[in-house]
Order: structure tokens, then C-alpha cells, then sequence
């Protein structure tokens, strides 16, 4: 009994994928990345945090597979399943395609990848249905992408990552364009269908509020070039309430704690352009 | 220049105070009022039209004011009405209407559809848009009304004749637009749409042909209008049925009634099928809301 817990956690501790000395520098050999060492763990959500032009979204588009990093590297957990997609990302911008509807739109992926690696319709059906309610979009399902509200296209985007059941997904700077209250609600349903369906996430983001929000764990990088600066647990659970957390005393104290920190790269990165 | 400078920037605070003012006041009010100018102004270009030939002085003076050259808008009316009927022993202008119309529309479906294969085709292969490109761009600076004797050479006086010259001109509307909508895809969307899944041709159908179908539809109407124009050129020069040949004949016979009021049906004619290739473009695009 005691052995098959210890199974359990050391799968939960096992890494999905670690970074190794990770640099990248633009082609005029301008550093971006210095030596990131970084180790997600198999269903954690990562937030990082920095300075703005930090390099955080390099980071994600390397991993992403849409940039190759110039040193050091990715090492991913061998994949076991078949039947997982191995990494979805939802974009800062819009991605939805304006002629499919919300349902349409959550189910792209079905519609762009290969007919073997389809599941039944049954199955497309049922997923997409079940993602639409657990994120609030019941209702809208037929409905065009330009008659949803800003929060709702969100949650479209992010549906459409999630469906393919994504071995890791990474957000970069989602919400950044949405009011508090609407970004609020969206933290709240976002954190609900990661954990119950339990894909490892990698979160990059300017707030910080938002990051200790969604994340297991919060990483501080350092102005550029990149490396990681600072990491904080966050503790509170998978079962957190967003509302409640804003007026939680540990949240705040969290809070006040990884902003000290970020601020003094914020200050170095703004010095650095100064000079 | 400064005061010219400080002139144009300044605000003009009475436009700005009375605008919305004006605006608010019952715009039913106003647009019946834009409404009554604007029959004002037909009513005053149609009566100078009338009345200012038969002033004797300004007859003499120009043939712009000669009634044998610039008809008048009564006779334009009656040739209007014996055109349509036939009576008068006039000619029937349907089916020379038909002919052009049958044409411009055939030569714009061919057109657009070939333009539209071809531009999406660049938009998704750089490579062959680069070579492609110094000879799409001089076909298009070629004025294509000028290959009319080329076409007619190898075609004959024909209806095909008139529908490629239609296709000339309508293929380069298409192709640009397509080609345009094709490589002006967001690039997130095409990288989300690869980690989703996609391989090079899903791309292509399920995401690039879209946008640029998107584009090509979107200048449609624009395409009809070019290919009536290209078609009744074609008519007027080869002399081949069509409405363009009564405007010859017209011409060549000195009829400027005939001449107004086969323009006048051509007129009618053309925004109608603008008006439908309009509603087309609204129904197909619906979600394209910009």
C-alpha cells in the first residue's frame, strides 16, 4: 500500500519535460535565453513571470517546436500513450477561424489532423460538448466568432487547445486584453478544466496576480538575457476558489513576497535600457 | 504657412456643437430632406437638359447645346420605351441586353474561379510566387483591352470572344485578391493550426483556401462591373451582337437617342447585377465582420 503511494507521487513528481542550459540568441548574437534550467512536472501548471521583452515568449515558441534554441537543451518524458497530442498552445492574438462556429472552432483540431488520428464522431461530439459546457459556452455553440464578447472568444481559443487532449499546454500572455472581472471568471473555469483533465501547463503572463492565480508553481526570470531568477510554490490546491483567493491573506502575502522579487528585475531591465 | 498650419489644425468648435445636434434632431426629418435634394438636382439636370438647347443663342453657340448631338431627355425616353416594346419599328434591346449580360456573367464565373485557383496556389508556394511574379505584374499592366484584336483573331466574332475578354480582365481582379487573402493569414493562426495538427494540404483546404475565397468574394462586384465594361469595349470594337453593337450602330448612324438610352439600360442592367453580386458577397461572408 505504502509502496503503490510512492509509485503514485513519483509519477506525479516526474519530470514531462527539463530544460538544460537553454540559450538562444538572435542571428546578430544578441543574448535573449542564457542557460534556463527548468523542470516541469507531470500535471503542475508553471506561471512565469518578468520583466517585459524578457524573453518569456521565446521560451514558449521554443518549446512550441516553432523556434530551435541556439544551446543546451529539451529533454521530454518518453510518451507512453498513443493517443495524446503532444503540445497545444493558446495565442496572445485571435486564432479562432472566422467562418467555423464556437463548436465548430473547438473541434478544429479533428478537422486538421490526419483521419487515422481521429477519434470516432461519437467521440469528437461528446468531447467538444463536454468542454463547451464545463467552459460556460453553453448556449453559444452555433454562434460565429464575431458575435462573441472578448471573454467568450478566450475561452473558444482555449477550448480549441484543450480538445486534442494536449500532453502540455502552453498559454502565452491569454487573458492580457480582457477586463479583471471577465479575466476573473475565465481563471476560474481555465484552472477547473487543466486540473480535471490534467495537462501539464506552462503559463506566461505579465500579471502576476494571474499567475499565483492558475500556477502550482511561479517562476521569476531575470531581465534579459533570460535565466531563472527566483521559484515559489503556490499552495493553493486544485480546488481553489478565484473569488475567495483575491481576499485570501496568503495570497497577498504571496503576492507582496514574488513582486519584491520581480521588481528588481523590472528595475534592471529598465536600467539596462537606459543605458 | 504657419497661419495656414495653425488654420487647419485649429477645431472648428461650431461644426463640432452643431453636428450631433443636428444629427439628433429626427433623422427621419433629414433624410427626407437629402431625399427632396436629390430630386431637386435630377429635376434641374434633367430640365437644363430639356429647355437650355431650345435657347436659340446657346445653340447656335455650341453643339453641346444641339439637340441632334446631346438628344434630349424626352426623346431619350420615348427611344427608352420603343426599345423596350419594339414599337416604332424600333429594335428590341433584350437580346442584345441578354447577349452582353450572358457574357459579362459567364466570363466573371470562369474568371474569378481561375483567378482564384491561381492566386491561392501562389499565396501557399513562395517559391513559385517568386518566380511567378515579374510576369504576373506586367500581364497586369498590360491593358487588356488592347489584346481585344487578339482575341477576336483566334476566337472569331463570337460569344466566345466576348467572354474570354471578360475572363482577361476579371482573372487579374480575382488572382490579386486571392493571393492577397492567401499570404495575409495571421501568422498564429497558421502556426496554431500546424500544432493542432495540420499537415501542409490540410493547411491549404481547411484554412487557406478559405481566406482566400474570402478575398475573391469579397471583390466580386468589382469583378462584374469590369467584366460588363470589358465585354461592351469588345462589342464596340468588333461590332458582335451585344449592346455594345447598337451603341456602334448608334454611332455610325449619328442616333445619340439610341446612344443615351442603350446606356441607360446598360446602367440599370449593371447595378442591378452589382446589387446581386452584393447580396452574394453578404450572404457567402456573413461572418467576415470587419
Amino acid at each position: 500500500m505504502a509502496q503503490a503511494t510512492m509509485q503514485v507521487q513519483d509519477r506525479a513528481n516526474q519530470a514531462l519535460v527539463a530544460m538544460k542550459d537553454l540559450s538562444f540568441s538572435y542571428a546578430d548574437g544578441q543574448p535573449v535565453l542564457d542557460e534556463i534550467n527548468l523542470r516541469i512536472e507531470v500535471g503542475t501548471i508553471v506561471g512565469v513571470v518578468g520583466p517585459s521583452g524578457c524573453g518569456k515568449s521565446t521560451l514558449l515558441s521554443i518549446l512550441a517546436g516553432i523556434v530551435q534554441p541556439t544551446a543546451g537543451d529539451v529533454a521530454w518524458a518518453p510518451e507512453q500513450r498513443t493517443d495524446r497530442h503532444p503540445i497545444s498552445m493558446m495565442f496572445q492574438g485571435d486564432t479562432l477561424l472566422p467562418w467555423l462556429t464556437v463548436k465548430q472552432n473547438v473541434g478544429l483540431h479533428y478537422r486538421l489532423v490526419d483521419r487515422k488520428r481521429r477519434p470516432s464522431p461519437i467521440e469528437q461530439r461528446e468531447r467538444v460538448e463536454s468542454l463547451i459546457r464545463l467552459a460556460g459556452l453553453t448556449g453559444a455553440e452555433e454562434r460565429y466568432p464575431y458575435q462573441l464578447s472578448g471573454g467568450m472568444r478566450r475561452r473558444t481559443s482555449f477550448l480549441a487547445a484543450v480538445t486534442p487532449k494536449p500532453r502540455t499546454l502552453l498559454l502565452d500572455e491569454p487573458f492580457s486584453a480582457l477586463d479583471e472581472p471577465t479575466r476573473i471568471a475565465i481563471h476560474q473555469d481555465v484552472h477547473d478544466v487543466i486540473k480535471q483533465q490534467g495537462i501539464t501547463t506552462l503559463l506566461i503572463t505579465h500579471d502576476l496576480a494571474e499567475a499565483i492565480s492558475l500556477s502550482d508553481r511561479v517562476i521569476v526570470m531575470t531581465a534579459r538575457p533570460a535565466s531563472v531568477f527566483k521559484t515559489f510554490d503556490i499552495p493553493f490546491g486544485s480546488k481553489r476558489k478565484m473569488l475567495e483567493l483575491r481576499e485570501d491573506p496568503e495570497f497577498l502575502r504571496l503576492y507582496g513576497e514574488i513582486w519584491e522579487q520581480l521588481a528588481t528585475q523590472i528595475q534592471r531591465s529598465q536600467q539596462g535600457l537606459r543605458k | 504657412m504657419s497661419t495656414t498650419l495653425e488654420s487647419q489644425a485649429a477645431p472648428t468648435p461650431d461644426g463640432a456643437i452643431l453636428t450631433p445636434t443636428a444629427n439628433r434632431r429626427k433623422p427621419r426629418n433629414r433624410r427626407l430632406s437629402v431625399l427632396a435634394g436629390q430630386v431637386a438636382l435630377l429635376a434641374i439636370i434633367l430640365g437644363s437638359w430639356q429647355f437650355l438647347p431650345e435657347i436659340p443663342l446657346l445653340r447656335s453657340a455650341s453643339h453641346v447645346f444641339d439637340p441632334y448631338f446631346v438628344s434630349s431627355p424626352t426623346r431619350i425616353g420615348a427611344t427608352i420605351f420603343n426599345l423596350a416594346t419594339g414599337s416604332n419599328n424600333s429594335v428590341l434591346i433584350w437580346p442584345y441586353m441578354w447577349q452582353t449580360v450572358f457574357a459579362s456573367l459567364i466570363g466573371t464565373l470562369v474568371g474569378l474561379t481561375l483567378g482564384a485557383l491561381c492566386g491561392l496556389i501562389l499565396s501557399n508556394f513562395a517559391f513559385l510566387s517568386d518566380v511567378m511574379r515579374p510576369f504576373i505584374v506586367a500581364a497586369n499592366a498590360t491593358p487588356r483591352v488592347a489584346l481585344i484584336p487578339v482575341v477576336v483573331i483566334i476566337f472569331g466574332l463570337s460569344l466566345t470572344t466576348s467572354i474570354v475578354i471578360a475572363v482577361l480582365v476579371v482573372f487579374f481582379v480575382a488572382f490579386f485578391n486571392a493571393y492577397e487573402g492567401g499570404t495575409s493569414i495571421p501568422p498564429q493562426i497558421l502556426q496554431n493550426a500546424r500544432l493542432l495538427g495540420a499537415n501542409n494540404v490540410r493547411l491549404l483546404f481547411r484554412v487557406r483556401l478559405q481566406y482566400a475565397l474570402a478575398w475573391t468574394i469579397t471583390g466580386l462586384p468589382l469583378a462584374v462591373t469590369f467584366a460588363i465594361i470589358s465585354v461592351v469595349t469588345g462589342e464596340i470594337l468588333t461590332g458582335y451582337q451585344g449592346a455594345g453593337y447598337l451603341l456602334s450602330t448608334a454611332a455610325t448612324t449619328g442616333n445619340a437617342s439610341l446612344t443615351f438610352g442603350v446606356v441607360f439600360y446598360l446602367a440599370v442592367i449593371g447595378l442591378l447585377i452589382v446589387m446581386g453580386a452584393e447580396a452574394v458577397r453578404r450572404r457567402v461572408l456573413h461572418w467576415w465582420a470587419r
